[in-house]
C-alpha cells in the first residue's frame, strides 16, 4: 500500500533534536584507541634495518645509514607523503613504531612541520640531532 | 559532440562534470523533447595507471596502491589482492584473519549501500533520505573506525592476514551499532517501498530482463534485481564464506525499485552475518609470514564486491614486485546496461538509472585507447611501442 | 500623500528594499528549516544575503550566440515583476493603497511575468541544459496556472470582488481555509509549483539539468534573478495567507501567518521526492483542476 510521506516521523523527530552535525571545532569527538594518527618513533628500539622504509608504499620514511658499525643513522619521516596505513608499525621486528591515536590535526601553514628528522643519540660529538629537530604543527586549539 | 540542432533532437552531455555524476565520465544523450533516443558513453577520466604503478612497487607496497582503486571498495580490493598473493604463496590465512577479513568485507558492503541510498535518493531530488541515510552510515564509519583505525581506506589486511584483533569490548560495541542500523534499515525498506512519490520515480523504470541481464553481461546487485543468481559469496565461496554462508538476494522485477530492494535486504542479510561471526570468531592467530619474493605462477582470484564481482589476476616472476597485475571492477559490466536501458526513458530518468546500477567510475579506468588526433582512428599500442612513439614523436619536433 | 511618502513606500517599505529584505529572510527561513528537518544545522541568518552580495561581486559572464539585451534585461524585468506586484498586495500588513478593480488578475500575471522571464533567459541561451530547463519551466508555468488562478479566484468570487485589498478585507471575517478547504490545497501547492520548490523543482533539477534555464547565468544576472524569487515567495505567501488564513491586518498577523504557510510548505518539500515533469502536468491537470472544480461546484451551488 502506497502511502504519502513515509519519512514523517523522522522529520517531526527532528524538529526538537540537536542537529547530528558536531559543531567541529568547538566540540571534538573523542577518538578511537585503535585511529592511526601521527606516527612515532622509539629510537631506543630502533636498529635502522630499514624494514619499515623498504614498506612504506608512500616512501614517506627514509633510513640514512651513517656508520653501520657504531650504529649511527636518521630516520626522516615525511608527514605530508604519509598515508597512515599502519603497515611500517605490522614490518618493525623490534616494535618501535607506533601509532597516535591523539594527534590527527596535523594541518599547518608551510611545510616545515612535515619533515621529522629523528637521529641517533647513542653517539654524542655526531652532528645528527639528538631528537625530533621539528615538531608537528603546534596544537592550536588547546 | 554535436552542437547542432537538428530537427527536433539534440545531444545532452552528461560530465565530466556534472551534478549528476559523482566522478568523472562523459555521457552524451540524445533526446527528442525529453524522450532518449541514443546514449553513449566514454570514461577514462579518473585513470591513474594503478596496474602499472602496481609494477614498480614491491608486494607490500602494492597493497596500499590497490586499496585506493576505489573509496568504498577499497577493502575488497585489498582482500582480492591478499587471497590472490597468497595463492601464489601457497599459503593460507589463519581461519582468525580470515573471518575479521570478512567482517570488514561486511562493514563495508554496509557502508557502502548507505552511501548509494543517500546518493541515489539524491539523484531522484529525495535529499530527506539523502540526509538521514548518510547520517545513519556515520555509524557505519565510526564502527570502522574503532575497529581498524580509519573510516575509509581501512587498511585492514596485511599479506597473510589482518592487522588488528576484534576484542570483546569492540565486538560489544559494533553490536550496539548494528542494532541501530537495523532499525534504521527496516525503516528505509518502508520508505523505499511504500512512499508513493518516491515509488512513482522508481517502479516500472529501468526494466531490465533476465535475458537482458544475462546477454548485457550485469553483475552484482543489478544483476540479482533482474533474478540473475550471480552472488560470488554464494556461488563461489572464498575465504571464510564457507564457513558463515550468505543468503542471495534476488528480485524478479528488475526495475529501480527491485534494485533498491535488493541492496536493502542485502542490508540487512549482512548485518545477520556479522552477528554470527562475531558469536562464532575462531581463535587463532591473526597472521602468517609471507616471504618477501612471492614465487613465479599466476592467480586469479574473484570476489564479490558491493557493487559485483570484483576480478585480479596477478602474474609473479619470483622476484619481489609483480609482473602484471590485472583489475576488472563491476562497474564496468553494468554500464552497457546503462546505456542500453536509457533509449526509450525520459531525460528524468537517466540519473535514476545510473544511480541503480551503483556506478564507481574510479574502479572503471583501466584501458586507454589512443586515438589518432589527425583522422581519429584509435589503435592499442604496447609500452614498447608507445615509448618508440614518444621518442619518435620528439624527434620530429626537434627538427 | 507626498511625494516622498510615496517614494519611501515604494522604494523602501513596505516596497522595494523591505521586499527584498523579507524576501530573502525568508528564503533562509526555508532553508533553516528544511536543515532542521534533515536533522542538520542550516545556514546562518544572513546566508541569502551574502549569496546575493557575492554574486553581485562576481564577474557575469555573457556567452557566445545570446542576444546580449536580452540576456541583461530578463532578469531586470523579472525582478521589476514581481515589485510591482507588491503594491497591490498586503504586504507586511499595510492594505494596499493603489489596488483597482481586478488587479488579482494583474498581480498574478506580474508573477507569472517572473516565471516568463526566466523561461525566456532559458531559451536565450545555446546550451542544452538551459532548453531543456526553458522547455520544463513554461510546460510547468502553463499546467499550473488554470487551476492556481482558479484557486485565488474562489475567494474572489465569495468576497464578490476581484480587488486583492477588498478580499482581503472580506477574509480578514471569514476564514475561507475552513469554508475552501480543496481551494486551499489547490492554492498551496499551485504556489509550491510557481516557487519552483520541490517536489515541483523539475524545471532546475540539478542532478539532471545542472540549473535549468539559469545555467549560463552568473554574477549580477544571477543575483537579480534570486531577488526576484526571493520577492515572488513573499508575495506568493502573502496573496495565499491572506486569503484563505484570515487576513493580514497587522505586522504581527502578517508574520506568523506567513511564516506558518512557509511551514506547512517546508515540511512538504523535506516529504516529498521531486516529480518528473510529465507527472506534474498529470498531476495538474488531473487532480488539480479537478479539485478546483469541485470546489467551485460546493460554493456556487450548496
Amino acid at each position: 500500500m502506497k502511502t504519502f510521506g513515509v519519512m514523517l516521523p523522522d522529520v517531526s523527530k527532528s524538529l526538537f533534536r540537536r542537529a547530528a552535525t558536531e559543531y567541529y571545532p568547538s566540540i571534538r569527538k573523542a577518538t578511537p584507541v585503535q585511529l592511526r594518527g601521527l606516527l612515532h618513533l622509539k629510537l631506543e628500539a630502533c636498529t635502522g634495518c630499514g624494514l619499515c622504509a623498504m614498506d612504506c608504499p608512500a616512501n614517506a620514511i627514509q633510513v640514512t645509514m651513517l656508520d653501520r658499525k657504531a650504529k649511527i643513522f636518521t630516520v626522516d619521516y615525511h608527514v605530508d607523503r604519509c598515508t597512515f596505513c599502519g603497515q611500517c608499525v605490522e614490518s618493525c621486528r623490534q616494535g618501535a613504531l607506533h601509532m597516535s591515536s591523539t594527534e590527527w590535526e596535523l594541518a599547518a601553514l608551510d611545510k616545515t612541520p612535515f619533515l621529522m628528522r629523528i637521529g641517533d643519540t647513542r653517539n654524542a660529538g655526531t652532528n645528527v640531532a639528538a631528537k625530533p629537530e621539528n615538531k608537528p604543527a603546534e596544537d592550536k586549539h588547546n | 559532440m554535436e552542437n547542432k540542432i537538428t530537427s527536433e533532437s539534440f545531444t545532452i552531455p552528461m560530465g565530466p562534470q556534472h551534478p549528476a555524476l559523482k566522478e568523472p565520465g562523459h555521457f552524451q544523450f540524445t533526446v527528442d523533447g525529453e524522450i532518449v533516443t541514443r546514449a553513449y558513453v566514454r570514461l577514462g577520466y579518473a585513470h591513474r595507471g594503478i596496474e602499472k604503478a602496481a609494477e614498480s612497487r614491491n608486494w607490500v607496497q602494492d597493497l596500499y596502491l590497490l586499496e585506493r582503486v576505489c573509496g568504498i571498495c577499497s577493502h575488497i580490493h585489498s582482500f582480492a589482492y591478499c587471497l590472490a598473493v597468497e595463492q601464489l604463496a601457497h599459503v593460507e590465512a589463519p581461519p582468525r584473519a580470515q573471518a575479521i577479513r570478512v567482517l570488514v568485507a561486511e562493514l563495508e558492503r554496509i557502508h557502502s549501500h548507505f552511501l548509494w541510498m543517500g546518493v541515489s535518493a539524491h539523484e531522484a531530488g529525495f535529499d530527506t533520505l539523502f540526509m538521514y541515510s548518510w547520517r545513519d552510515r556515520e555509524t557505519v564509519m565510526d564502527i570502522l573506525e574503532g575497529l581498524t583505525g580509519n573510516r575509509v581506506n581501512y587498511s585492514a589486511n596485511i599479506l597473510g592476514g589482518v592487522k588488528f584483533d576484534v576484542d570483546d569490548v569492540q565486538a560489544a560495541s559494533i553490536r550496539k551499532g548494528l542494532d541501530f542500523l537495523e532499525e534504521r534499515t527496516n525503516h528505509y525498506l518502508q520508505v523505499l517501498g511504500k512512499d508513493a512519490m518516491f515509488l512513482q520515480r522508481t517502479r516500472g523504470i529501468g526494466v531490465m530482463t533476465r535475458a537482458q541481464a544475462e546477454v548485457l553481461g550485469a553483475v552484482g546487485p543489478t544483476a540479482r534485481a533482474s533474478n540473475v543468481m550471480r552472488d560470488m559469496r554464494v556461488t563461489a565461496p572464498y575465504s571464510a564464506y564457507r564457513q558463515f554462508s550468505i543468503r542471495m538476494m534476488l528480485d524478479s522485477r528488475g526495475d529501480l525499485e527491485a534494485r533498491f530492494q535488493v541492496r536493502v535486504q542485502e542490508l540487512l542479510e549482512s548485518i545477520r552475518l556479522i552477528r554470527q561471526i562475531l558469536d562464532n570468531l575462531p581463535q587463532g592467530e591473526l597472521s602468517v609470514h609471507l616471504p618477501r619474493r612471492i614465487p613465479a605462477g599466476e592467480a586469479a582470484v574473484r570476489l564479490e564486491a558491493p557493487r559485483g564481482e570484483v576480478f585480479y589476476y596477478i602474474k609473479s616472476n619470483g622476484t619481489d614486485k609483480p609482473e602484471r597485475l590485472k583489475v576488472r571492477t563491476p562497474t564496468i559490466c553494468n554500464l552497457n546496461s546503462v546505456i542500453r536501458l536509457a533509449v526509450g526513458h525520459q531525460l528524468a530518468d537517466v540519473p535514476m538509472i545510473l544511480a541503480g546500477i551503483d556506478p564507481c567510475f574510479s574502479c572503471n579506468d583501466r584501458m586507454v585507447t589512443l586515438a589518432d588526433e589527425r583522422d581519429g582512428s584509435e589503435r592499442l599500442m604496447t609500452w614498447s611501442e608507445l615509448r618508440q612513439h614518444g621518442i619518435d614523436f620528439y624527434k620530429q619536433a626537434a627538427k | 500623500m507626498t511625494l516622498i511618502s510615496v517614494l519611501i513606500a515604494l522604494f523602501v517599505f513596505p516596497g522595494g528594499l523591505f521586499l527584498i529584505v523579507a524576501g530573502l529572510f525568508y528564503q533562509w527561513f526555508n532553508r533553516k528549516l528544511l536543515a532542521v528537518l534533515q536533522n542538520r544545522i542550516g545556514p546562518r541568518w544572513f546566508q541569502p544575503f551574502a549569496d546575493v552580495i557575492k554574486l553581485l561581486a562576481k564577474e557575469e559572464v555573457i556567452p557566445d550566440g545570446v542576444n546580449p539585451y536580452l540576456f541583461i534585461g530578463l532578469p531586470i524585468m523579472a525582478l521589476a515583476g514581481a515589485l510591482t506586484a507588491a503594491v497591490y498586495v498586503p504586504i507586511a500588513g499595510i492594505a494596499p493603497s493603489y489596488g483597482f478593480s481586478g488587479d488579482l488578475i494583474v498581480v498574478l500575471y506580474l508573477l507569472s511575468l517572473l516565471t516568463l522571464c526566466i523561461g525566456l533567459a532559458g531559451a536565450n541561451s545555446l546550451d542544452r541544459f538551459s532548453l531543456v530547463g526553458a522547455t520544463r519551466t513554461l510546460t510547468q508555468l502553463f499546467s499550473y496556472e488554470a487551476p492556481f488562478l482558479l484557486a485565488m479566484l474562489g475567494p474572489a468570487l465569495v468576497a464578490g470582488s476581484w480587488q486583492v485589498g477588498k478580499i482581503t478585507a472580506y477574509a480578514q471575517n471569514h476564514w475561507l481555509i475552513l469554508t475552501q478547504p480543496l481551494g486551499f490545497v489547490v492554492a498551496l501547492v499551485g504556489l509550491m509549483g510557481k516557487l519552483e520548490m520541490p517536489p515541483f523543482d523539475a524545471p532546475e533539477a540539478h542532478t539532471e539539468i545542472v540549473a535549468g534555464a539559469l545555467t549560463e547565468y552568473s554574477g549580477r544576472g544571477l543575483a537579480i534573478f534570486d531577488l526576484g524569487r526571493a520577492v515572488e515567495l513573499i508575495i506568493g505567501l502573502t496573496l495565499v495567507s491572506s486569503f484563505y488564513l484570515g487576513g493580514v491586518a497587522n505586522l504581527p498577523l502578517f508574520v506568523v501567518k506567513t511564516l506558518l504557510l512557509l511551514f506547512v510548505m517546508v515540511g512538504l518539500q523535506s516529504l516529498l521526492t521531486r516529480l518528473r515533469i510529465d507527472q506534474t502536468i498529470g498531476l495538474w491537470w488531473r487532480y488539480g483542476t479537478l479539485l478546483v472544480l469541485v470546489q467551485w461546484f460546493f460554493m456556487v451551488f450548496a
